[in-house]
């Protein structure tokens, strides 16, 4: 009964409801095309970075980031191997050696990132070939050459098919030195990678370092991102914690969480600002049903409806209200949410450029994320219950006489 | 001898007691029985009202006890108060005061609803009220669907559905015509023959007035006169 009545108070005045029930409507539907458009834009940024480079968790052999020496390699095991890839959320692993060394030249010399990958696994992922912006790319673990970064190679002043000669420090102190012809320059957005980066494949890199079957780390990539703090805690039990470390990506680059995290909270209070205004419509009207009802509310008192029980008929009422703009807010938001996951925002001109430069793809991807609805749904909740609590005290302070006598 | 439902002893109400205190209700006794049908009269100001509300609970005296049945309400916690409303007292407001969102039926099963009472239970004497103010046929309609008479009839049938011991009724022919009034009258003099229950009007209505067995006339806050009658 107590149900009904609030749903048919809340139509005592029709246009009302309507344009309270409309502006939660329209702060939902914002806020969940907002947050969908950057959460799909840092899903889309983080994505890229990470299968460039550290992939969305790495196993080490334990102790190898705190020293990330080529001492601290671990052999490749077949049976890790299985145990990653038997998790449904791991959609590819990508061994990797990781190690630094001089790169030379002619007169030229640079220290540089030499990253030992297995290129037809990496294309896989992050489409390096389609990178290469003169030359070719790796085409199998076995391929004697290297791809260089651009931006590398013009320090060195290095053109394909001339002979780099790396030198560095091989397994147990070894020396590992050893020339590769240069097969094709690839162009990154990550500036320091551009700058820095020699991949070779990965058995070269083995044999080069005298680390045969030894790898820095294995990269793992997920399904989903919001997968990662599940999968890490379940890979932590399932490998050799004494031999392994799992790391996510949020460790091995906190620079870009924290740029996300930081970026986020912009955006999290530009939509407190929305709620705020629409909090003053909501409760607006509330107020308005209480004042407008007074008489009638005394009334119900004095034949014996506890005020407590008229609080929360006034608590049901203004949650009706939001969850009505709510839920419209949300299929809204849904509709609008599903046309741009099948049809992607395609950026043009200078700000593809931008993008492309920074190595992420030129496409706005929206998230549908459950979190993003439920998340909107809960504030409303919370609000429109908040909002209720001083109608309901004023509820609470009613005297029936002077009530009726208003 | 009849049982005492209504014992106010020496009610006093004084608003604005810091400012300019105005004296509405000064030093009231009054004794009611078990099936008395009393009319409480006397001039606009003169307390009618402010008394009523006192013996219903609804609002508190300055000095003062009122007792209803034995229990004296002046004493109980404003929760406890509204629960003995519930169980004990029936009101009918001047201005019919329904809700406006629910149908006769609904009006008169929310108190009902309010006690508990199951559905089965509920639904048939819902309509057996309603039968009894002869609005059988307008169960459904809402209170703006239904003349000011029949409103009144309806807020009657609510009164009556906690089946209390006394009900109150603050000017309850005011907002009627003659036909609705007397019809009201009928309705509320049969309830008090059949069922035995107390009826308490304050009115200036004379239609009432003779209707009634017992008349107390407050004049400035005090009893000028309680004198019982034959009804016309």
């Amino acid at each position: 009964m107590l149900l009904k009545l609030a749903w048919l108070n809340i139509w005592r005045n029709k246009r009302r409801t309507i344009i309270t029930a409309t502006s939660v409507f329209f702060a939902v539907l914002l806020a969940i095309v907002f947050r969908s458009l950057t959460d799909g834009v840092y899903d889309n940024m983080i994505h890229n970075v990470v299968s460039y480079s550290s992939g969305y968790l790495q196993i080490h052999k334990k102790g190898y980031w705190d020293e990330q020496s080529i001492d601290n390699t671990f052999e490749e095991d077949d049976k890790l191997h299985q145990e990653l890839l038997k998790n449904p959320e791991v959609t590819h692993i990508m061994p990797r050696l990781q190690t630094f060394a001089l790169a030379s030249w002619a007169d030229k010399t640079k220290g540089v990132l030499v990253l030992g990958i297995d290129p037809i696994k990496e294309r896989e992922v992050n489409n390096l070939h389609e990178k290469i912006v003169d030359g070719e790319y790796i085409e199998s673990v076995n391929d004697n050459a290297v791809v260089l970064g651009e931006g590398l190679a013009s320090q060195l002043k290095l053109k394909v098919n001339d002979t780099l000669v790396l030198l560095g420090q091989g397994y147990h102190a070894s020396s590992a030195a050893a020339k590769f012809r240069v097969k094709g320059l690839i162009k990154l957005g990550a500036l320091e990678l551009n700058n820095n980066v020699v991949y070779m494949p990965i058995q070269q890199s083995q044999y080069m370092h005298g680390a045969e079957n030894r790898l820095t780390s294995v990269s793992v990539m997920l399904d989903k991102a919001t997968n990662l703090k599940k999968l890490k805690h379940s890979l932590q039990g399932s490998i050799a914690s004494e031999a392994y470390e799992v790391m996510s990506w949020k460790e091995m680059m906190p620079e870009m969480d924290q740029f996300i995290e930081a970026d986020s909270t912009g955006h999290y209070i530009i939509i407190g600002i929305l709620y705020f205004i629409i909090s003053f419509g909501l409760f607006g009207t509330l107020l308005m049903m209480v004042f407008e009802r007074k008489h009638e509310l005394g009334i119900l008192i004095a034949i014996g409806m506890k005020k407590r029980l008229l609080a929360f008929v006034l608590l049901l009422e203004s949650i009706m209200i939001s969850l009505l703009g709510c839920f419209t807010g949300i299929i809204g938001g849904m509709l609008v949410v599903k046309w741009f996951t099948v049809y992607p925002i395609h950026l043009t001109g200078d700000l593809k450029e931008v993008y492309e430069d920074y190595g992420i793809e030129s496409i706005i991807y929206f998230s549908s994320h459950e979190k993003i609805f439920i998340t909107q749904t809960l504030i409303v909740l919370i609000l429109s219950t908040l909002l209720a609590f001083y109608p309901g005290y004023k509820v609470m302070k009613l005297k029936p006489v002077e009530a009726i006598n208003s | 001898m009849a049982k005492t439902i209504i014992d106010a002893h020496n009610v006093s109400k004084t608003f604005n007691p810091k400012t300019i205190p105005v004296h509405a209700v000064q030093d009231v006794h009054v004794h009611i029985e078990e099936g008395e049908f009393v009319a409480l009269v006397g001039p606009s100001g003169s307390g009618k009202s402010t008394l009523l509300n006192m013996m219903g609970g609804l609002d508190e005296p300055t000095e003062g006890t009122v007792f209803i049945d034995g229990v004296e309400i002046t004493k109980l916690s404003e929760n406890k108060l509204i629960d003995f409303r519930l169980h004990n007292i029936g009101f009918v407001f001047q201005s019919f005061n329904l809700i406006p969102v629910l149908t006769a039926k609904e009006n008169v099963g929310f108190v009902l609803q309010l006690q508990n009472m199951p559905k089965t239970e509920r639904e048939k004497r819902v309509l057996a009220l309603l039968e009894e103010v002869g609005l059988k046929d307008k169960i459904n309609s809402r209170p703006g669907e239904l003349s000011g008479g029949q409103q009144q009839r309806v807020a009657v049938a609510r009164a009556l559905a906690s089946k209390p011991k006394i009900i109150l009724a603050d000017e309850p022919t005011a907002n009627l015509d003659s036909k609705s009034a007397a019809n009201l009258l009928d309705i509320m003099a049969k309830l008090n023959k059949e069922e035995k229950i107390t009826f308490l009007f304050s009115t200036h209505d004379q239609r009432v007035i003779r209707k009634a067995r017992r008349v107390i006339t407050l004049v400035d806050g005090k009893i000028e006169s309680d004198v019982e009658q034959t009804p016309s």
